[in-house]
């Protein structure tokens, strides 16, 4: 219900970076108790939003109020006082530490002699926890938790802030599907107690099963505010995207050609672990030209299919892998690298991208001696290999002597595929490609990844988005806790079928 | 957060690289080396750089050739994301080693200071520069087979091989001349000239940092160093053999060392393992940061280093000349200072230090009572003999900066304002 006095009331907030204006001219009203989802493709300014709602970003054009009173906080503290808490969606806890001391941490309970009040901290945080559904011992270190309790054990936190205001930052994307449900009981429990939640998530089913009302962001600018019952999936797509999504239709008419790659009986032990194998009993093959996908929840083995692959796996390997029909064992990338098998990661920042390194640096890294006579490395070849790349690639830059952290997130990833491309590879590997990266950017990559099948590359790709997957692939195998559960055809997939197997036996 | 400026990508024209070869940070410490001597020129009473800079210049010149050597072997080791601490100790056992080889091979000689042969000689320095590729191994080995933290192998040898070069000198002169000695006199005139001829060093000491610097820049190796050092995980998903760069990077640090170890023996005239380079690894690894390069790896660059190197000799000998008497005592104190401007002057040049308050809170009470202190004892220490006893004189210039600091702090805190736009750490991540 709209109360006279908006909860939250931004008015003309501009953001800029140099170079950049992150926010525009943002102005709208937050009703208190609502649940108000905040969409927008990446880099539409959700982030950029929230982070001057809880004090992160200080600095700032126009004014937002809280309660009719402007406000304009100092820092994370100050948002924290007032209210208003976030959970962030790379979890923000101390791994090392219990839930209870996660929970507590900077507000430490504490006895009559100054120590520390472990039994008290305990007692509190497990009463919250149970009021979240979350069957947790509170001294339980949180690197033992599961994600999902991770993401309760920072709402249980939030809680004990007494927040009023809770932002939640795509907090789904690492969660199974039993814990997404419990996630929203417990979003319904929030609300019941009158908690306004700002919900960030790209999820269309989720924003339509939550909201109340829908603001879509796009290019920094505030598009339009609809309640949901107003308005439908597609045209708040549309608003987000600028454009009607046309159907892709890429796998059309693709022919697959001679196996590449089998897999017999790939296992991985997991020492020291309860489920003893990463990957159990893995069978499969790849052929030319086609483009075979790896759906899973997280943790049920897709890097490490691709890790064991590429011979990057940290533990040695069970099983045989035949590339071209001659049975191989990589100890090292390099070698794989050598073979023709290469491997874009998951985690582009932390194990993709040379952040001191330029964009030409980032793209010639694993083919510099193709630029190299007697091992010195001839400028102007270089120069080649990196511009012909990023045309070829479409990489948005400045030039290929810009430094990599200054493109977007997709044109990281273009360039970091083009990387690879130049070692002239059979197999392609391409661990959840599109993760972080814009609409527009993902469509580029689906293209890329269409062409060079289409030009007899074997490509194994994994996502955690299954429509992706389903646009994507000629085949989808499924695992589910180090096993292959299922594998579809593409015209026998559908994103049920593969929740199904990738489920099996959990509840 | 999609920031990349949209725009095609353009083939880098003379005038791009003309622009990025002006902007380079190298030329920040070329001015400031600049800047010292013309200091120094003026500072010094005697003005010896205007009228006698012949002296002055190939004495820097040693120094820096000198400590430049084996600096280099730190910045690669650092560049590639390691550390090397164990370079003075290297030093004083390859010098060690040196010396017992000719020892070994030439006990009437070297006992009564006769000349040695030129077979000797260079079979001495050959085994020595062995004795530093097996050093460079077994910190590889340490590193990355046992899995030891840089930190921790090289700070094991930092120990342990300045004893074991003590013990090898003791036990070599006791079973060849009878007599036991914590030092081999070097008395060969060919060999020594090798340091005091001083164009020995410069010219070898150039020719080093040239092939460092091709190595790094112009080489597969040392961009795949760079990548080692920036992203170890990334560097070795993109095929490159981390390890063997690892090995390759310990044994340059600690080959380097080892002819820095052979040139200060000459220069010395004997090899005393106990004391000699003591204390160097430090200054190399502070050379190298001076220099431009960033102890979290990645980052860094030769000439940076080279000037580094420069930069820390002219600043040491430009305060010698200017306090004259007792200059090496305050040596580490120079290079302590040095380093903690020159880091903190790029840090604040790339992130911008303007609104940032250095002296606020309890911790800025603190900071202004040690600084205050710091200038009272330093004016005690070096004041002339004046008319004030030099109680009164610290008591005097510890006051006043006690005074000004507080002043300073009182500015700060009503810049408060200000400091709220000091832009934030993820704001210059944009920027840079």
């Amino acid at each position: 219900m709209p109360s006279p006095v908006p909860l939250i009331a931004f008015q003309h907030v501009t953001k800029r970076f140099p170079g950049v204006v992150a926010l525009e001219d943002i102005s709208f009203d937050i009703h208190a108790g609502e649940l108000h989802a905040i969409v927008g493709e990446n880099g539409a300014g959700k982030s950029t939003l929230m982070k001057i709602l809880s004090g992160v970003i200080t600095d700032y054009e126009g004014q937002w109020s809280l309660r009719g009173q402007a406000v304009r906080f100092q820092g994370t503290r100050d948002a924290e006082k007032a209210g208003i808490s976030i959970i962030h969606q790379e979890l923000n806890l101390v791994e090392e530490l219990s839930a209870a001391a996660n929970i507590f941490l900077g507000r430490e309970k504490r006895t009559a002699l100054g120590l520390l009040d472990d039994r008290a901290m305990e007692r509190a945080a497990g009463k919250l926890l149970v009021e979240l559904e979350c069957h947790i011992h509170p001294w339980q270190l949180v690197q033992e938790l599961r994600v999902g309790d991770q993401q309760l054990v920072e709402i249980a936190k939030a809680l004990s802030l007494e927040t009023e205001i809770l932002i939640m930052d795509e907090p789904t994307s690492a969660l199974t599907e039993a814990e997404a449900a419990r996630l929203f009981r417990v979003i319904a429990r929030l609300r019941a107690r009158g908690v306004t939640i700002l919900y960030i998530s790209h999820k269309m089913g989720e924003v339509f099963r939550l909201a109340d009302r829908i603001s879509v962001l796009r290019d920094g600018r505030r598009v339009q505010t609809l309640p949901r019952e107003a308005t439908n999936a597609r045209q708040i797509t549309h608003l987000m995207v600028g454009r009607e999504m046309e159907a892709v239709h890429l796998g059309n008419q693709r022919q697959s050609g001679a196996v590449v790659l089998e897999v017999r009986n790939l296992s991985l032990p997991w020492t020291g672990h309860a489920r003893r194998w990463r990957l159990r009993d893995v069978n499969f093959q790849l052929r030319r030209g086609e483009i075979l996908g790896i759906a899973g929840l997280m943790g049920a083995g897709r890097t490490e299919i691709l890790e064991c692959l590429f011979g990057a796996n940290l533990e040695p390997l069970h099983g045989e892998i035949l590339l071209e029909g001659h049975s191989v064992r990589f100890t090292h990338p390099v070698e794989a690298m050598r073979a023709g098998i290469v491997l874009v990661t998951e985690d582009r920042k932390r194990l993709g991208v040379f952040a001191d390194m330029t964009v030409g640096d980032n793209i010639t890294i694993c083919d510099l001696a193709e630029a190299a006579v007697a091992g010195l490395v001839s400028r102007r070849s270089e120069r080649r290999l990196a511009d012909d790349m990023v045309l070829k690639m479409g990489v948005k830059t400045a030039g290929i002597h810009a430094s990599i952290t200054s493109l977007s997130g997709g044109n990281q990833q273009k360039a970091i595929i083009g990387r690879w491309l130049l070692t002239r590879p059979k197999v392609l590997l391409l661990d959840d490609p599109t993760r972080g990266i814009d609409v527009g950017a993902k469509a580029e990559v689906y293209r890329i990844m269409d062409r060079l099948c289409r030009d007899g590359m074997g490509i194994i790709v994994t996502s955690s988005e299954l429509p992706e997957l389903l646009i994507l692939c000629d085949r989808i195998l499924v695992l589910c806790e180090g096993r292959l559960t299922a594998e579809f055809a593409r015209h026998e997939a559908s994103e049920q079928r593969i929740m199904e197997a990738a489920t099996l036996g959990q509840t | 957060m999609t920031s990349a400026p949209p725009s095609v990508p353009s083939r880098a024209s003379a005038y791009a690289s003309l622009r990025r070869a002006l902007l380079r940070p190298e030329w920040g410490l070329v001015l400031a080396v600049a800047a010292v001597v013309v200091l120094t020129g003026l500072l010094d009473d005697r003005h010896n750089y205007w009228y006698n800079p012949g002296d002055s210049a190939i004495n820097v010149l040693r120094q820096t050739s000198m400590l430049g050597i084996f600096s280099l072997g730190a910045a690669i080791v650092i560049i590639s994301g390691g550390i090397d601490l164990s370079s003075g100790s290297v030093i004083a056992f390859s010098g060690s080693i040196c010396a017992t080889l000719m020892v070994l091979m030439a006990p009437e000689e070297m006992k009564a200071a006769r000349l040695l042969g030129l077979g000797t000689i260079s079979t001495a320095i050959v085994g020595t520069l062995v004795v530093g590729l097996l050093i460079g191994s077994l910190h590889a080995w340490l590193i990355t087979v046992v899995g030891l933290p840089p930190f921790v192998a090289t700070l094991a040898t930092l120990v342990g091989l300045r004893s074991l070069g003590r013990a090898i000198v003791e036990n070599v002169t006791a079973a060849t001349w009878g007599g036991r000695s914590t030092q081999i006199q070097i008395y060969d005139s060919r060999f020594r000239y090798l340091a005091t001829s001083v164009w020995i060093p410069a010219v070898l000491f150039v020719v080093l940092a040239g092939l460092a610097w091709l190595l790094l820049s112009r080489t597969v190796i040392g961009r795949h160093l760079h990548a080692l050092g920036g992203n170890e995980q990334a560097a070795r998903l993109s095929g490159i053999q981390t390890d063997r760069l690892k090995w390759l990077a310990y044994c340059i640090s600690a080959v380097l060392s080892s002819i820095a170890g052979i040139l200060y023996i000459g220069d010395q005239s004997a090899a005393h393992p106990q004391t000699l380079g003591q204390g160097y690894e430090l200054n190399a690894i502070a050379a190298a940061v001076v220099g431009g390069c960033s102890l979290r790896g990645g980052v860094g660059t030769i000439p940076g280093t080279v000037l580094g190197v420069l930069f820390l000799r002219t600043v040491i000998d430009g305060v010698a000349k200017v306090i004259k008497t007792g200059a090496d005592v305050y040596e580490g104190l120079i290079v302590g200072s040095v380093v903690v401007v020159a880091v903190a002057f790029t840090q604040f040049r790339q992130a911008g230090g303007r609104g940032k308050r250095f002296l606020s809170g309890p911790l800025g009470i603190a900071t202004a009572i040690n600084l205050s202190l710091l200038a009272g004892v330093l004016a005690a220490l070096l004041a002339p003999k004046t008319f004030l006893g030099e109680g009164m004189l610290a008591l005097i210039t510890g006051g006043v900066t006690l005074l000004v600091l507080i002043v300073l702090r009182w500015i700060e805190g009503r810049r408060t304002g200000n400091a709220r736009t000091a832009p934030l750490p993820s704001d210059k991540l944009r920027s840079a």
